[in-house]
């Protein structure tokens, strides 16, 4: 993932500027940023276009080409600097490269309020329809006092501000995400047709003339199948179990268990919870429906694509980790493929964990620590998953 | 009759919001001397080390200091402030800060039905800055909406209830000012220790 950083001052000395680039260096496992001055661009001037000059070509160009765009601004006077303004005003005239661009504001002040009005401004300009770009909500990177917050290596002093910084930066990738596959650019496919999502066709095992949106589902099926039930005993590979003990079984889980079979049928989680407590919602009333009733729209691509790598056999597991649960969970979502005895696909069981307590008693345990920093949580081939999790309770 | 300066809150060759002040300069020659500024020829800012301001935003700043009360007329750019208008505030803020205490009234022209309200909001937080701190006019707000529409071939106004609510603003303006000027006056102590703002040192 490419991301540009703009260095909303045009001072020789400036802490937005140390500020980007301690983002370059300390995140450089997950993101690629390249930090970009806005020195060498003259101050606006409609009476004069200078567009086609080269400074103002090359910023263009690099915006573009990123997947997205992190500004630093400071504050001048409760507002975005001139210079930065000058270069939002140049790049809303005749071009407007940041159209439809996925935009995360951080700033650095002396004042203890950090550029808090500056960034407010700076929302309200983005959103200008000459300008007109995605910017993210909430996650206000506030850096105040700034004279205090750099050691003598330029690098943040603070650990919770690094944490907090290091939260904000991966909802950004994520966000980038969302709106990539909102807007669903020529270079990106949209893979949502390479399965069948509604779950129109049937295998063997589904269960026919049941609305498969009825809230009921689960009562209609088991009356049409007489689906056993309580104290009736069923043998299992290998082992014989009543229908209880092999909820209970199931329900003590240390994961939240869901199956949807090869048709893409939602079947089956281990109901333990509500969903507000659950770290990825479900509703007993949603059991039954086809995943494309499970997930937003603009997920479809990524739902689809992890399916192929399980279906074709690309991939036995496919994970992400998700980190808007914030820093006290390690949220990991595993999509695994089951299969029959003979290795065909017969369906998906993604099973979601807190992996955080785990790891705090093994570490514990052995004494060993973690070092942070160095662990890449979201870069790489799971990009695409991203936007898949988190996404799976649909409100409409 | 208190003597006035008009800043044209642009750098662009036409500018209605020129138009605007030209026309008020005219309409209210017996009610003030007005003189208007440009901004065309002041250099970008650049937070120079030495604070020291240039020639041309000297010139402006001596006038700002000369005068019993500033109008300032602002475009809206994205939303905002024009970059040309920010970079003038930040020299003024930066080096002598003569808007400290000074009277001002905002006006705006933009060529779309708002007027400029939303950038004329913006103006106002940054006079509101400590190192700016200008005595803002307040509850008034003049919004000229369609102006590449709003005046004819001699540059007036071309809607009388326009004309009649400037004129209600710019007479409130003129009491604002002697009132202002006035309490600033009796308190000399207080502006002496805003003066001395700076962020660096705070
Ligand atoms: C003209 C001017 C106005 C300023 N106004 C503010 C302000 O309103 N609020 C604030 O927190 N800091 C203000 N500052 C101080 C800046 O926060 C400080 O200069 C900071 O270092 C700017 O970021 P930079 O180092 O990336 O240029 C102002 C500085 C200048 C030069
Ligand atoms: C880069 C740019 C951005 C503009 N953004 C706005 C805007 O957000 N709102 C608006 O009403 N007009 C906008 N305009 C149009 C006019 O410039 C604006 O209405 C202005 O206030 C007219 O004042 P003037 O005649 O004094 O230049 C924009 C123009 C430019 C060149």
């Amino acid at each position: 993932m490419k991301i540009v950083g703009i260095v909303g001052s045009n001072a020789d000395f400036s802490y937005n500027r140390l500020l980007l680039k301690f983002i370059a260096k300390h995140f450089n496992q997950i993101v690629d940023v390249e930090v970009l001055d806005i020195q060498d661009i003259p101050l606006f001037n409609q009476s004069n276009d200078q567009t086609n000059s080269e400074p103002i070509q090359r910023l263009n160009r690099k915006i573009m080409g990123a997947d997205g765009v992190i500004i630093a601004t400071p504050e001048y006077n409760h507002t975005i600097p001139s210079a930065l303004q000058s270069v939002l005003e140049w790049l809303s005239f005749k071009i407007h490269p940041l159209d439809g661009k996925p935009i995360m504001i951080v700033g650095a002040s002396y004042d203890v309020q950090g550029s808090s009005r500056s960034q407010l401004h700076l929302r309200q300009v983005l959103d200008a329809p000459g300008v007109n770009a995605v910017v993210m909500p909430g996650n206000e990177f506030l850096l105040g006092e700034v004279h205090r917050a750099f050691d003598e290596n330029d690098n943040l002093k603070d650990k919770e501000t690094i944490q907090f910084l290091e939260t904000c930066l991966k909802k950004f990738i994520r966000f980038i995400n969302v709106v990539n596959v909102m807007d669903s650019p020529e270079g990106m496919k949209d893979l949502s047709s390479t399965e069948d999502l509604h779950a129109t066709g049937k295998i063997e095992t589904t269960i026919e003339d049941i609305d498969m949106l009825a809230d009921d589902w689960v009562e209609q099926a088991s009356d049409k199948t007489k689906a056993v039930e309580g104290d009736t005993y069923v043998k299992l590979d290998r082992g014989v179990l009543t229908v209880n003990q092999l909820n209970y079984f199931l329900k003590s889980m240390p994961a939240e268990l869901t199956f949807a079979d090869s048709n893409n049928q939602f079947l089956y989680y281990n109901y333990k919870y509500e969903d507000e407590d659950m770290l990825a919602a479900r509703r007993p009333e949603q059991v039954g429906n086809p995943l494309a009733n499970c997930h937003p729209e603009r997920a479809f691509s990524s739902v689809a694509w992890v399916i192929q790598q399980l279906r074709n056999g690309k991939e036995d597991v496919v994970r992400t980790h998700v980190p808007t649960h914030g820093p006290d969970k390690f949220v990991v979502h595993s999509y695994q493929a089951v299969r029959d005895e003979d290795g065909n696909y017969v369906g998906i069981n993604e099973y979601v964990k807190d992996i955080k307590p785990i790891i705090d008693w093994y570490l514990e345990q052995t004494g060993q620590q973690l070092t942070g920093g160095e662990v890449d949580a979201v870069s790489g081939a799971t990009s695409k998953v991203d936007t898949v999790s988190g996404a799976t309770v649909k409100d409409n | 009759m208190n003597n006035f300066i008009g800043i044209v809150g642009t750098n662009s060759d036409n500018s209605t919001n020129r138009m605007l002040l030209q026309f008020i300069q005219k309409h209210f020659a017996d009610k003030a001397n007005i003189q208007l500024c440009e901004i065309k020829d002041l250099p970008a800012f650049n937070k120079p080390e030495d604070r020291k301001a240039p020639d041309k935003v000297q010139q402006l700043s001596d006038k700002i200091t000369e005068a019993d009360g500033v109008i300032i007329s602002t475009p809206e750019y994205n939303h905002s402030v024009p970059a040309a208008l920010k970079s003038t505030l930040e020299w003024l803020s930066y080096t002598n800060q003569p808007l400290i205490d000074k009277p001002v009234m905002i006006t705006g022209a933009s060529y779309g039905r708002l007027g400029s309200s939303r950038s004329q909001t913006h103006l106002r937080q940054m006079l509101d800055a400590p190192e700016l701190k200008a005595r803002i006019m307040p509850s008034s707000e003049f919004l000229l909406g369609f102006s590449l529409q709003a005046f004819d071939e001699e540059g007036n106004l071309k809607h009388q209830n326009k004309i009649e609510e400037l004129e209600q603003i710019f007479d409130d303006f003129v009491q604002f000012v002697d009132i202002t000027n006035q309490l600033v006056k009796t308190n000399h102590s207080p502006k002496k220790q805003t003066k001395s703002f700076s962020w660096e040192d705070n």
